[in-house]
């Protein structure tokens, strides 16, 4: 009786045994796919996501933002079109009064510090003095700063836009003084700074 | 308000017109002496075809200074005897502060007589304008930073040469890929061939531009940037002008003996009219003291172009 009542048992959790591997099994097998496909991404097109999360989330903000200043069309009038602007940067400056330099840039920042640095050493003397001549040396810009209203608006480098992320068409890149930044076109103040690397200074 | 500044008003105001249209000479006058400014002189010449698309051509322009005024106010006579339609900016259209007020002292006042015609401004964007531009009706972006608009049988496409991004270089693929007007004219601020010592050619932007502007068949490329008048021996069968001294000058900028420059003019500010004719176009660039410093007819290519087009100039 006692041998008989053992060997149920043992049948019992031999049965319910199998059925925890095949359950297991699969779940198992899917865990593992995972973690190698999440060492098959490339970080590189990690980082890119997460940047265009960051951007995407300026862009939120900002749309909540825009519904008190709404885009102006065109005016006659440039004393609305600069109200807007001043109006739109300070709210924006508010409403990220804690942002830091890096807060959009995020992970990225070492990759676009590469590319920053590689296309700058692949220009000319000539050509790197012609960027840099461009607006006063020495020039500090930072989050939440309106870029200088007199002052030139660095023109792009177009080699160097054609290797950085694509941006929405509020946002733009400018460097200023070998330093990356972003800019919020018609709010103009600046939205980011890369930050890492100390730029050298050009001779 | 100077003696000069008086005088000029007054001949506007009272619509003297001392000056006839004088026949185009065989070379480019000579630089005026600053003695000679107040001469009261004006050396355009009337369109030359009936149906062509006639306009003007500033680079440079929004100091809000003397000189802006003055040529502003030759360009407004020059009105009279080149009915233009329309003007084109090449950009730096408001340098310095951007405030409400100077809009009005380095923009509307320079060219009130033109805009008091109903002549119609059309913008691109230099480096010392905030993109904000766009929506100034006066300078008729469409609140874009690149645009384009179709004049008689020819296609403008107003460039923005300050942020040449991956966006706008399709943007212009597409845009010239389907124009089939008789001209393809492109304006925009950095000069792709420029023989300024100060900033000289913008290769960087050439190596995006030039490849679609060669395949798709542009004509003529109007650029300012550099503080002084420029026509490049034709590139690749394209014809390049730099305007960028309507306000501006740079002095003596343009380096001696460059091979790019087919006529230069650096010693005063000027101010461009044009007529796309059926088959050329007739070009006449004016200085602030109203002497021809260059003109000439670029003929209308057909497609492909070569490499060795050379201006009949006059």
């Amino acid at each position: 009786m006692l041998k008989l009542r053992r060997w149920q048992m043992m049948r019992t959790g031999l049965a319910l045994f199998c059925l925890a591997l095949c359950i297991s099994l699969p779940a198992a097998r899917s865990l593992v796919v995972a973690a190698v496909a999440q060492q098959a991404v490339n970080p590189l097109a990690r980082e890119m996501a997460d940047f265009k999360k960051r951007v995407d989330a300026y862009l939120q903000l900002r749309k909540t933002i825009t519904q008190k200043y709404p885009e102006v069309k065109e005016t006659g009038n440039p004393t609305k079109i600069h109200e807007r602007e001043v109006a739109l940067g300070k709210a924006i400056g508010l409403a990220r009064a804690n942002a830091k330099a890096g807060d959009v840039f995020g992970p990225l920042s070492g990759h676009l510090l590469k590319v920053v640095e590689d296309d700058w050493n692949s220009r000319s003397p000539a050509d790197q003095k012609a960027i840099l001549s461009e607006i006063p040396r020495g020039l500090m810009l930072k989050v939440n700063q309106p870029y200088p209203p007199k002052l030139p608006l660095v023109t792009a480098p177009p080699k160097l836009l054609a290797q950085l992320p694509v941006l929405p068409e509020e946002l733009e890149y400018r460097l200023v003084d070998r330093r990356l930044l972003l800019r919020d076109r018609d709010a103009n103040v600046i939205v980011d700074v890369l930050v890492g690397a100390e730029p050298k200074r050009a001779e | 308000m100077s003696v000069r500044q008086l005088f000029l008003a007054s001949a506007l105001f009272l619509g003297i017109s001392t000056l006839g249209a004088q026949a185009p000479t065989s070379k480019p006058a000579a630089p005026a002496p600053a003695a000679q400014a107040a001469k009261p002189s004006l050396e355009v010449s009337p369109p030359r075809e009936m149906d062509s698309v006639r306009f003007g051509i500033l680079g440079d322009t929004g100091t809000g200074d003397r000189r802006q005024y003055e040529v502003g106010a030759q360009m407004t006579k020059a009105m009279q005897i080149f009915p233009f339609e329309f003007v084109i900016m090449l950009g730096d259209n408001i340098y310095g502060s951007e405030r409400p007020q100077d809009f009005v002292k380095k923009f509307e006042k320079p060219y009130e007589g033109i805009l008091s015609q109903k002549v119609p401004f059309y913008a691109s964007l230099g480096n010392h304008d905030d993109p904000t531009q766009r929506y100034y009706k006066p300078f008729n972006m469409n609140g874009e930073r690149f645009y384009t608009f179709k004049k008689g049988d020819a296609r403008f496409f107003a460039l923005d040469s300050n942020y040449m991004d991956q966006q706008q270089l399709k943007w212009i693929e597409e845009q010239l890929s389907g124009a089939n007007d008789r001209w393809k004219i492109a304006f925009f601020h950095h000069p792709l061939y420029s023989s300024g010592a100060r900033h000289g050619s913008e290769v960087d932007l050439r190596t995006r531009l030039e490849p679609l502007f060669v395949k798709y068949g542009v004509d003529i490329v109007f650029a300012g940037h550099e503080h002084f008048y420029e026509r490049i021996v034709p590139q690749k069968g394209i014809y390049y002008f730099t305007q960028g001294g309507s306000a501006k000058l740079r002095e003596g900028n343009i380096r001696i003996n460059s091979a790019l420059t087919a006529k230069g003019f650096d010693t005063d500010n000027v101010f461009m009219v044009a007529e796309l004719g059926k088959d050329s176009m007739q070009f006449q660039v004016v200085s602030r003291t109203g002497r021809r410093v260059d003109s000439g007819s670029v003929p209308l290519m057909p497609e492909p172009k070569s490499a060795d087009d050379k201006p009949r100039s006059q």
